[in-house]
């Protein structure tokens, strides 16, 4: 397994947890924020989407070690794209 | 207000954003389908594109997505910088990255995102704007 396969795993891990507890826990700290993942720790907790990726990009320029999420966002809804013909 | 316009493409509204290549930073124009029929409002998804024009533009990975109807199955989030220059927008957006997109165009800007602002065709039937 490649090294950046790891991180992301690592990564996906536990944003994967942060989002299980903010979902669980209204009052946990990740609860509505968008939080930046890189090299398997938090790095930024942001309020926006926006804000977050900036920082995110500041202290992990390679995106193939960083991940996204969007704590207590339910990532499960099935989103319907309409038929295009 | 600024506006922007485009001509339809193959009789369907659209618009044109762009993106920056991560190996050079040159810009990377693309077309894209205006669906107001793309995802809900509270979506989270602003964009679909094709999963390689997502990693050319160095998109962050954000978590997966499940999608119905023209898509089906789970597909992976990008956030990367969409810019509208004609309209002074420049924002990191959530895009969903597909294996392919429809025939002549380069990907789909979702209700999500055209609702960000006054769109339409502003009584010009031939064109499709946006207007912030």
């Amino acid at each position: 397994m490649s090294t950046a396969a790891t991180v992301q795993d690592l990564n996906r891990d536990l944003a994967r947890r942060i989002n299980q507890e903010a979902r669980s826990n209204p009052h946990s700290p990740y609860a509505n924020k968008f939080v930046g993942i890189a090299n398997g720790q938090v790095v930024v907790v942001a309020d926006d989407l926006d804000a977050m990726v900036r920082r995110l990009r500041q202290a992990e320029p390679d995106p193939t070690k960083t991940i996204c999420v969007e704590a207590s966002r339910d990532y499960e809804e099935v989103h319907e794209i309409w038929g295009l013909n | 207000m600024p506006r922007t316009e485009w001509p339809h493409r193959n009789g369907r509204p659209c618009i044109q954003i762009v993106l920056t290549l991560a190996a050079d930073g040159q810009t990377f124009p693309r077309t894209v389908l205006a669906d107001t029929g793309a995802g809900a409002l509270k979506a989270g998804i602003e964009f679909i594109l094709e999963e390689d024009d997502c990693l050319l533009c160095g998109g962050n990975p954000d978590q997966f997505v499940t999608l119905g109807g023209a898509y089906v199955g789970s597909f992976p989030i990008y956030v990367l910088p969409v810019q509208l220059p004609a309209l002074g927008f420049a924002q990191n957006m959530r895009v969903v990255g597909v294996p392919s997109i429809p025939a002549g165009f380069d990907g789909i800007a979702c209700f999500s995102f055209l609702n960000r602002f006054h769109y339409g065709n502003f009584g010009d039937p031939d064109v499709f704007g946006l207007e912030s």
